[in-house]
């Protein structure tokens, strides 16, 4: 391995130490990576150009694989300053953290690192950030093999295991319509899956879920959480889910069973309690 | 060859200081084992004053010792009260306390919002900001440049409009006695965003 790299990267994560040095988290098409810029709390080092969610090309020296790199040159390519704006900064704080909470033991690469960075500029310039966050929030999700099972399914018997023959879930509108428009479907029996189950981050029908407990996320939440899995995100963003309180709590139920505990969707969700 | 066991303890309690890793911690515990006993007492005398003898501010967050009733800058009848510069850590207050240029009251945060690290405005000490504007004709936020800073900045800025205070930003830019050629990009830009009139 070359002691010296160059790659592009957007700052998922930093952390401050008291001798001035911060370790940076960031995400490359070769995956998430972690570096430290020294001195880089003081002025005049390359402060500016290594915050938050910015979009960098750095040169990196490692004398070993296992070291921790040291960022020796750094070039911005992109300042997202709509980020600070009260309205977007927690939504960019929620596609960061997902993001660094995924790629712990997986390698995404180079698909994640264009997602993430078009959701970043979305949230920072879109009219509705939160609708931005959610889909995409979903999406990579599906980059990491993460996000629930979803197809046209609805109408359509399951066939496997123990699960009954026929769906007994909320009838769709027309058969017509579940062919043609994609949705989350039921663990158990395959209908439209309209309720997230709260303890075990599974999607579920209205008769297989737990009407006390589960997030209902109702057909045009599930149609929405659909859409921002299967694609394309641009129609998941156009069409959010009309409750965003119950989007919130529902995503975060899936990502604390699946993923771990993202604060900043905890924060979000319990907000929204 | 193992430790005996007071030296890992003492090793494990300073490597978790900020910035201090085992190896540092090795150093400083053998440093300590090395000096007389009676400066080691006095350090670690030192160490519970300082965290028995200190609290925060009633007022402003900032720290004072425990024996008083507020902090020496809220007590202190020279500033002026109608004044209050919002600053993140009570290590800035002495920071700007050093530019010799502010002569209002201060009010330490503790923190910014950072959703993923756990910090929303609950964790901060806004709803005290809120409760002491009594009298107050002008909020300076002098919270860091990062862009955690900048949304609590402009956090702060939406609450405090809607309350009628004036808030004011500190003001970006060049470093003094910096060339221009040497100046980032970033903030390059921002001085130029915000010029002003000679």
């Amino acid at each position: 391995m070359p002691r010296y790299t160059v790659s592009d990267a957007l700052v998922l994560r930093r952390s401050p130490l008291p001798s001035g040095d911060v370790v940076l988290t960031l995400l490359s098409e070769h995956g998430k990576w972690r570096a430290v810029a020294r001195k880089g709390r003081l002025p005049g080092g390359n402060l500016a150009r290594l915050s938050l969610f910015h979009d960098v090309t750095v040169q990196a020296y490692r004398r070993r694989d296992d070291d921790l790199a040291v960022l020796t040159q750094v070039r911005l390519n992109g300042a997202l300053s709509g980020l600070t704006r009260p309205e977007a900064y927690p939504y960019a704080h929620v596609l960061a953290e997902l993001t660094d909470a995924l790629t712990v033991d997986t390698h995404v690469g180079e698909r994640l690192l264009a997602v993430v960075a078009s959701g970043l500029r979305g949230i920072g310039s879109h009219d509705d950030p939160e609708a931005v966050a959610l889909a995409y929030a979903w999406h990579v999700l599906e980059l990491a093999g993460l996000a629930p099972q979803v197809g046209a399914a609805a109408a359509r018997p399951a066939t496997v295991g123990d699960s009954p023959a026929v769906p007994a879930g909320p009838v769709p509108a027309s058969a017509e319509a579940t062919d043609t428009v994609a949705a989350p479907v039921c663990d158990r029996c395959g209908a439209l899956a309209t309720r997230l189950a709260v303890d075990a981050g599974r999607m579920r029908c209205d008769d297989h879920g737990d009407h006390v407990r589960d997030v209902w996320l109702g057909e045009d939440g599930a149609r929405s959480l659909a859409l921002a899995v299967r694609g394309p995100l641009r129609a998941a963003v156009l069409a959010p889910p009309e409750d965003r309180k119950r989007a919130w709590r529902a995503l975060q139920a899936y990502v604390r069973e699946h993923v771990s505990e993202v604060r900043a969707v905890t924060a979000l969700a319990r907000e929204s309690a | 060859m193992r430790y005996p066991t007071p030296l890992l303890t003492l090793i494990r309690a300073l490597s978790r200081l900020p910035g201090i890793g085992p190896k540092s911690a090795q150093r400083l515990a053998f440093h300590l084992f090395n000096r007389p006993t009676e400066e080691v007492l006095a350090l670690a005398r030192a160490l519970e004053e300082a965290k028995t003898g200190l609290a925060r501010c009633p007022r402003c967050a900032h720290v004072m010792a425990t024996d008083e009733a507020a902090c020496a800058v809220c007590t202190d009848p020279a500033r002026d009260t109608a004044l209050l510069c919002v600053v993140e850590q009570p290590a800035d207050v002495l920071a700007i306390e050093r530019s010799g240029e502010y002569a209002g009251r201060y009010h330490v945060l503790h923190g910014a919002l950072s959703p993923m690290h756990g910090v929303g405005p609950d964790e901060l000490t806004i709803a005290l900001l809120l409760e002491r504007l009594d009298g107050v004709t002008e909020v300076v936020l002098a919270t860091s440049t990062t862009v955690e800073g900048e949304a609590t900045a402009l956090f702060l800025a939406q609450r405090l409009r809607t309350l009628g205070v004036r808030v004011t930003r500190i003001a970006y830019g060049l470093p003094v006695g910096g060339d221009l050629e040497y100046a980032d990009e970033v903030t390059l830009g921002r001085a130029m965003t915000h010029r002003r009139d000679l």
